[in-house]
């Protein structure tokens, strides 16, 4: 027993330390969203970096490469992509005026009832579900999008993070590892190699996916004639990210745009068709090929880590939930593994 | 006032010229050039580890190999506490790691206090994603050093097999 004292006081203590740091954590909610924002870029970017590299270029130089070719990007896209944006909000704003919306869904609402009266469908109220939807959306927006302070700070500091993780990150690595005990510090290390596959590789392939298939969602679109093909096909791709919740987002969204649009259902069942073609077209081409299958989950158990990582984190959670419940899947088999070694040694 | 500059930049140059002259004895980094032999040194975990104390376990994961900068090591069978070899300054262990992450095949313990460089799996993967020159040469270094230790296996096993044989005809 005596000498079993010190190490449980030890591990203790490091709970103690773990529990206060997850606290503090906890209390700076916002510094860590910008940190998590950061090191998923840093993440999606770090292959970029490697490369460069292996053309002979410094890390810094490759880091200041990249920055710079960013800066290009945007700057193209803001002449070339900003009008055609614009325009598409304008004509959004536009074709949702509380008039033409208004006769778009009462349309709407008569060829339901009209329709499906046999199932006892008689008063929708879709204009009322409609607005109260709308006012909760607007609430949400003016809570977290419009904080122009925060935008304005989130757009210098999070660059400015990216930049020196790409560029200091082995740095901040070795760091890490170099305080951790003897005993655990090439189990620390695999850990982090463990994790650095299992997240580096998903966001990555996520990434990539996530523009393919916002790319075809906008071409799909402006075939079947939607006016709003490029806000909704960001749209899509950006919800893409997010495992099966995504393309059913993205979906939804074209469908209801595309009902307010024409005040039927002619168009949303090309629109349906259309994101039904890019699924199957995603699950059995593009996934396969970008996504990596570091993740060895089975479907039930992704659904849930996303609803419970949504219900905690919001939108990041969601999109990490994945990636990060593979690692800890890791974690608890090493963990298991070293301790049963242990046991036996 | 210089005098002190300079003492403390011999002591450092000491310290480097002497990794650089270890590290230029180990198979894997011998002919590499100085720019290359420092990108290594950069991507190396120094440890120190008291007397007795377990570098790793046998069974446990292994990530990659170990150099000896200073003290002693034993390398141990954990089941009979069989000591297979003792390494020393210069000497390294745990190669195979490199390439595969299959259990230790027997527990490293440090005999004396130790001072050991590590090189391992995710820093070679990475060092081969963004320096393929430097990776490949490592690599390559890396086959030749386990073929020689194939050899001696497979020389240590004739002569094995050569006595045997010679107990087989006497009795």
């Amino acid at each position: 027993m005596k000498d079993k004292t010190p190490s449980l006081v030890r591990m203790i203590l490091f709970f103690l330390a773990a529990a206060c740091a997850v606290a503090f954590l906890f209390l700076i909610p916002e510094v860590v969203k910008l940190v998590v924002i950061a090191a998923l870029l840093s993440y999606i970017l770090d292959p970029l970096a490697n490369l460069l590299e292996s053309r002979g270029m410094s890390r810094t130089k490759a880091t200041v490469t990249i920055f710079l070719a960013f800066v290009t990007l945007l700057a193209v896209a803001y002449i070339f992509l900003l009008p055609l944006f614009l325009e598409e909000m304008k004509s959004l704003e536009k074709g949702l005026s509380p008039e033409q919306a208004g006769v778009a869904i009462a349309r709407l609402e008569s060829t339901l009832v009209e329709n499906l009266s046999f199932v006892g469908v008689k008063n929708l109220d879709l204009a009322g579900r409609l607005q109260s939807m709308m006012s909760h959306t607007g609430e949400w927006l003016l809570s977290h999008v419009v904080d122009a302070a925060s935008l304005l700070t989130s757009m210098i500091l999070i660059p400015f993070i990216v930049f020196f993780l790409m560029k200091d990150g082995r740095e901040f690595k070795r760091s890490f590892v170099s305080i951790v005990p003897n005993r655990y510090f090439e189990v620390a290390l695999y850990l982090l190699y463990k994790l650095n596959v299992q997240v580096g590789n998903f966001l990555r392939g996520q990434f990539i996916d996530a523009i393919i298939v916002g790319l075809l969602a906008m071409f799909a679109l402006w075939i079947v004639g939607i006016k709003y093909f490029f806000l909704i096909g960001l749209f899509t791709g950006l919800a893409n990210l997010i495992p099966y919740f995504g393309p059913l987002a993205g979906a939804g969204l074209a469908v209801v745009l595309s009902i307010l649009q024409t005040g039927g259902f002619e168009m949303a069942v090309y629109v349906m068709l259309a994101f039904t073609l890019i699924k199957l077209f995603d699950d059995a081409f593009i996934q396969p090929l970008v996504v990596a299958r570091s993740v060895d989950m089975n479907p039930l158990s992704v659904l849930l880590v996303i609803l419970i990582g949504g219900k905690l984190f919001g939108i990041l959670g969601m999109l990490l939930s994945v990636p990060i419940a593979g690692f800890i899947k890791v974690v608890i088999h090493e963990t298991l593994a070293h301790y049963q070694r242990y046991r036996t040694v | 006032m210089s005098a002190l500059w300079q003492n403390i930049f011999r002591l450092r140059q000491n310290k480097t010229d002497e990794i650089d002259d270890i590290l230029l004895k180990i198979p894997i980094f011998q002919d590499l050039r100085p720019r290359d032999l420092n990108i290594i040194k950069r991507i190396l975990h120094t440890r120190e580890y008291k007397s007795n104390e377990n570098i790793f376990n046998e069974g446990d994961v292994g990530l990659g190999m170990y150099i000896i900068v200073k003290g002693k090591v034993r390398i141990v069978y954990s089941t009979d506490c069989q000591v297979l070899a003792e390494l020393g300054e210069g000497d390294f262990f745990g190669e195979l790691s490199l390439l595969d992450e299959s259990p230790r095949s027997a527990a490293a313990i440090a005999s004396s206090q130790c001072v050991l460089m590590c090189f391992f799996k995710p820093e070679l993967l990475d060092l081969l994603e963004r320096n393929p020159k430097l990776g490949n040469k490592l690599l390559f270094k890396l086959a030749w050093t386990i073929g020689e230790r194939l050899k001696s296996t497979n020389e240590q096993l004739k002569t094995l097999g050569g006595s045997v044989r010679q107990d087989e005809i006497n009795s």
